[in-house]
């Protein structure tokens, strides 16, 4: 009897200090640190699956296919051999990427896309609006006449994709994210570019007029869970392009979110976007967050960007030489 | 309608989607009909966002030449342990990809290093899933931490 006492009182401190550590000093639920969205699951589902959930066996496969894709692309030539003119000039070694190894786990199973509604994982487009960004999307590849008609990726004012969202969405690397909360906010700082989203607990949304980067955020507490409330995105953010997801949000988009601590190393990232222009439906989706070891670099990325002034000399040469 | 403007957004979105797989579109940056191959010394890694930058210099007949050469974002080798002294000025590297699109070298040669190696074939870079999320031992070019 005094032995289960004394293992009941252990279990209970133990409970009781596991509830301590995941509130902050104010009493909030806590969900301070830096988190890693990278994995191989992409918003939208393959082709070659066929439910949301798949096996294990499957989750494998995917990732000897992503390994051996990976040892391919990276070894472009034998020894000795040359680049050929004409051909794609390609990038860099891919050890400067970091897209994950594996398909991530949800209640221990594996997904094939973040996406969870629409149930077949495909975004339920509206083929109108999203056709009507081709002359757009156009320019933004095509033209350099100046450093605002590349895209914001290029310039240095938000990552590529939907990398700091919302909804934040993983693309080749830098998946990094630090949350900071304090009285009455929640800031999620986003590596690639150093965005720092501003979430206002309990406060009202800026004037229509008003849009920031990353949209205007505001958040409340349900129970454990922060939900997040994001308008008024920046037009300049409509097209959101990254080679694991393309996405459209126009000025009448609004996203919820929906982060929920499960454990110490992870975060059950949820939201729906609401996009009646650009949809047919709401779309949903989740992924985990999980705890990165490290801390967030700074990016420092306009300093450091001689890529533009390359893009834009680039340009001049071939103008000269066209004339 | 709406299946044409599918189709034209599809055609668009691909014959540009090679190009957002980065930072920037690498081929608004660098020439495909300008491929490089060099063999040179490291005299400076500059260890920035965007995008690292290693100076080589080659040497040839015509006298010394100074390549900068484009890496990636830093952060994830940083993560990994890997820092600019890794790559120490005066390491012999190969340098494979292609030249930028100005080809006019100044005031430095610019390239982009889709394939950088020492003179023996290693690679200079090894990556790894790296984000310090818990590593699964699937990727076998992940680094060993003790």
């Amino acid at each position: 009897m005094k032995r289960f006492f004394l293992f009941s009182l252990v279990v209970t401190a133990s409970c009781l200090e596991a509830e301590v550590t995941m509130k902050t000093w104010f009493g909030d639920p806590d969900l301070q640190g830096t988190w890693t969205n990278a994995s191989l699951t992409t918003l939208e589902r393959p082709d070659n699956y066929e439910s949301l959930v798949v096996t294990e066996e499957q989750a494998n496969a995917a990732a000897s296919f992503t390994a051996a894709f990976i040892e391919e692309i990276d070894n472009p030539y034998e020894k000795g051999e040359s680049p050929k003119a004409g051909e794609n000039v390609g990038g860099y070694n891919t050890a400067w990427f970091d897209q994950g190894t594996q398909l991530f786990k949800i209640n221990g199973e594996y997904r094939s896309s973040i996406l969870t509604y629409p149930e077949d994982g495909k975004l339920p487009r509206k083929w109108i609006s999203w056709g009507m960004e081709a002359p757009s999307l156009y320019r933004m590849f095509t033209k350099a006449n100046h450093p605002e008609q590349r895209s914001l990726g290029e310039r240095c004012v938000v990552g590529f994709g939907s990398s700091g969202g919302p909804p934040m969405l993983n693309v080749l690397y830098n998946n990094n994210y630090q949350i900071v909360q304090s009285p009455g906010y929640v800031m999620i700082l986003v590596e690639m570019v150093h965005d720092a989203r501003i979430i206002r607990i309990k406060g009202t949304h800026l004037p229509d007029h008003i849009r920031p980067w990353l949209g205007d955020s505001v958040g409340h507490w349900e129970g454990n869970t922060l939900v997040v409330k994001t308008k008024n995105h920046h037009l300049q953010q409509r097209f959101r392009a990254a080679i694991r997801h393309q996405i459209l949000m126009t000025e009448n988009a609004e996203v919820t979110e929906r982060f929920t601590r499960t454990s110490e190393d992870e975060i059950l990232y949820e939201f729906s976007v609401d996009d009646d222009k650009a949809y047919k439906d709401v779309w949903r989706g989740e992924m985990p967050l999980r705890k990165a070891e490290g801390k967030i670099y700074e990016y420092a990325c306009h300093e450091g960007n001689y890529a533009m002034a390359n893009i834009l000399a680039g340009a001049r040469e071939e103008e000269r030489r066209n004339q | 309608m709406k299946i044409i403007l599918r189709i034209i957004f599809c055609l668009f979105f691909g014959a540009f989607a090679f190009q957002i797989y980065a930072h920037h579109a690498f081929t608004a940056e660098f020439d495909p009909n300008a491929p490089i191959n060099i063999t040179g010394k490291v005299v400076k890694v500059e260890w920035i966002n965007p995008h690292a930058w290693v100076h080589v210099e080659v040497e040839d007949e015509s006298g010394k030449t100074v390549w900068m050469v484009e890496g990636g974002t830093p952060n994830t080798l940083i993560r990994n342990g890997i820092t600019k002294k890794t790559l120490l000025p005066g390491t012999i590297i190969i340098v494979r990809g292609y030249q930028s699109k100005g080809r006019l070298c100044l005031p430095i040669c610019i390239a982009n290093g889709r394939d950088v190696t020492f003179p023996d074939g290693s690679k200079v870079f090894m990556g790894s899933s790296g984000t310090g999320a818990p590593r699964d031992g699937t990727d076998p070019r992940e680094l060993k931490r003790e």
